[in-house]
């Protein structure tokens, strides 16, 4: 299939796998580097490498604030990117991201309702979890009939979860006070928490199982491009697929919505610009989207946090203003993909 | 800003239920004296127009007025610069004074149209506010009121300016949000306030009279008092502590004692009490030539005016 690219006739699968692994970790690394180093404040992070001295509220703002920011924004980066290749991939639809199937509009509908409780603290994401949590059980009992799951109910489901949370959300917001009606707003904008350490181990302990559980389904995916009988006769257990798909990509959806709010584009932009590069084999998309949605989103945060300091733009913003036109200009130069859904899977398994 | 805790999410839907409710509508309240019927949407325009004596034209408010307690129990109209059209014209109002805003325009055009007067008041700086006592004087034909009421507040301000003239300019920063830390910027009556009672604002280059700062900003800048009037849910501290802030013990503010934590009312409604505003701001930057704060410094409204 033409989708290939050239490295594939050259190497092993395994071998790639390591290889854009080994990349992608790089460059990770190297945005984490460059987050943790620039800020709203003056933080002279190389000179203390070098036998410098840091006064109270530069360690504060570096370890207390920064670091935890950046490494919450890299955790939640992957979540959205490997939910939002999931999605692709379950639904065969290349406008799939991580909020299609409606758990964001439980978990944000969840966030808002403990915001108007006087929720603080850990409450507001709690809710929002429990939100997504209950969403996700809902939308999959009315999407499964006769013990199958259709894909096509379970995307009109989601998309009317998702709009009766948001109405449910505008009712709430005009009953608010003014007060409240602020912290509303701030929260569904999304914006990446200098998060404490339990809940950095908690994204990044999810968001690193999630992608290994997603990864093992790797071959199941690229049969499914082939279209649920195509997959089927391939041997694959289509069912419990789709379930376990569904199931994997709400609970990284849900994490993520609950912790930071609505963040766009990332689980929407990161896939699809992987499979530009690096072909339709999901074997390397998985790992690769976790990686290279982590990268997207700490860079993203930076510049958030950087382009209009003191005061900080919605993360949203910049992701969609960053992931945009990158993402037409790869359309431009490598043409269009090949033929309906060669993006989302591939058929030489 | 509003002052009073929101009422629970319950009592809100009840509300709503008895809004929904036909029959239970307010009739025409027989208040109106000298004509005109007054409804108020701005905190700030209500302070003023109640300081200048019209109280008793006033019959309706917005939502979020409830101050002072003369005014704070009229039918409620709407919210922010948005009231009920219906409402206004059941009840009869002929004047309507409310915050100027670009969105409001058009539905201040409507209004004039159906013989509501709109009087519309910029109280977003602190030169604003005080031109907006003048128009709220010219509007109800209390100018000599209005003048009076400005002379004093000027002379009293002029004081506190006077005083803290020598004084070493303080940092400081007045939150007026917690999650994120929004901040008074320039333009802010709080900033106005700041600086001349002998204070710098450390969100000096905010690019708005409010606005989001990041934490990391506000730990370099080090302020050496701070002023959190962020926070009226009940139960909220009141009174200097370290509070939130405590979690930051190398700033200034925190290691000198010097967070207060002062209920929105005292401070986030520029109006009549702008002199009063700048006597407090003096007593939480200068404490040594303005006196230590007092417990009613920090407190909500008094005799908890317009709870329900």
């Amino acid at each position: 299939m033409s989708g290939s690219p050239p490295a594939g006739r050259a190497l092993a699968p395994a071998h790639r796998l390591v290889l854009v692994v080994l990349a992608l970790t790089t460059l990770l690394a190297l945005a984490i580097a460059i987050a943790v180093s620039f800020g709203a404040a003056q933080v002279p992070l190389w000179q203390r490498l070098l036998g410098g001295a840091w006064s109270d509220a530069q360690q504060a703002i570096l370890l207390a604030l920064r670091l935890p920011r950046v490494l919450a924004a890299a955790a939640l980066g992957g979540l959205l990117g490997v939910a939002g290749v999931a999605f692709q991939a379950l639904l065969r639809n290349p406008l799939a991201d991580p909020y299609v199937l409606g758990v964001s509009g439980g978990a944000s509908l969840g966030g808002v309702v403990a915001l108007l409780a006087g929720a603080a603290g850990l409450g507001v994401p709690v809710a929002a979890f429990a939100g997504a949590l209950a969403s996700l059980i809902a939308i999959e009992r009315i999407a499964t009939s006769g013990g199958r799951l259709t894909v096509f109910t379970l995307l009109l489901t989601g998309a009317i979860f998702n709009a009766f949370s948001a109405a449910l959300i505008y009712f709430l917001q005009s009953v608010a006070s003014r007060e409240e009606l602020s912290a509303i707003v701030f929260y569904l904008m999304g914006r990446v928490p200098s998060a404490g350490l339990s809940t950095l181990a908690a994204l990044w302990g999810a968001g690193v199982a999630i992608t290994l559980a997603l990864f093992a389904s790797a071959r199941d995916f690229n049969a499914l491009t082939a279209g649920e009988e195509g997959a089927q006769q391939l041997g694959v257990d289509v069912e419990r697929l789709k379930r376990r798909t569904f199931v994997l990509g709400s609970l990284a959806t849900a994490l993520a919505v609950a912790t930071a709010g609505l963040i766009g584009f990332v689980g929407l932009v990161v896939p699809h610009i992987l499979r530009r590069l690096l072909g339709p084999d999901h074997r390397l998309l998985l790992p690769a989207a976790f990686l290279g949605g982590a990268s997207f989103l700490v860079l993203a945060d930076l510049a958030a946090r950087t382009l209009a300091a003191p005061t900080e733009l919605p993360v949203g913003v910049v992701t969609a203003l960053l992931g945009g036109p990158f993402f037409l200009l790869l359309l431009r130069r490598s043409g269009p993909a090949s033929g309906e859904g060669a993006g989302y899977g591939a058929r030489d398994v | 800003m509003t002052t009073r805790r929101p009422a629970p999410l319950v009592g809100r839907f009840a509300a709503l239920g008895l809004l929904a409710c036909w029959a239970c509508g307010t009739p025409p309240q027989p208040r109106a004296a000298g004509g005109e019927r007054i409804a108020v949407m701005a905190p700030s325009a209500a302070e003023t127009l109640v300081e200048l004596g019209v109280a008793d034209r006033i019959v309706a408010v917005g939502d979020f007025v409830d101050w002072p307690p003369e005014i704070a129990r009229l039918p409620k109209i709407g919210a922010y610069d948005a009231p009920n059209a219906e409402r206004l014209v059941e009840l009869g109002v002929t004047q309507l004074f409310t915050a100027a805003s670009q969105a409001g325009r058009g539905e201040h055009s409507k209004l004039e149209r159906l013989g509501i007067r709109v009087v519309a008041l910029d109280t977003s700086t602190f030169a604003g506010t005080l031109a907006s006592m003048a128009e709220c004087g010219r509007a109800v034909g209390r100018v000599p009121e209005a003048d009076a009421l400005l002379a004093t507040i000027e002379a009293r301000i002029q004081a506190v300016r006077a005083r803290a003239a020598a004084a070493p300019r303080r940092r400081v920063l007045v939150a007026v949000g917690h999650d994120p830390v929004y901040v008074a910027g320039p333009g802010s009556h709080l900033d106005t306030l700041v600086t001349l009672a002998g204070g710098e604002n450390v969100a000096h280059d905010a690019l708005s009279p409010y606005q989001m700062m990041a934490l990391e900003a506000v730990l370099e800048r080090a302020p050496e008092v701070i002023v959190d009037s962020a926070d009226n849910k009940p139960g909220s501290p009141h009174g200097l502590a370290a509070g939130i802030w405590g979690r930051w013990p190398f700033l200034p503010a925190v290691a000198g004692g010097r967070v207060a934590f002062v209920d929105p009312w005292r401070l986030l409604v520029p109006g009549p009490r702008l002199a009063e505003m700048a006597e407090l701001m003096g007593r939480l930057v200068h404490p040594e030539l303005f006196g230590e704060p007092q417990p009613e410094d920090f407190a909500g409204a008094p005799r908890g005016g317009g709870e329900e």
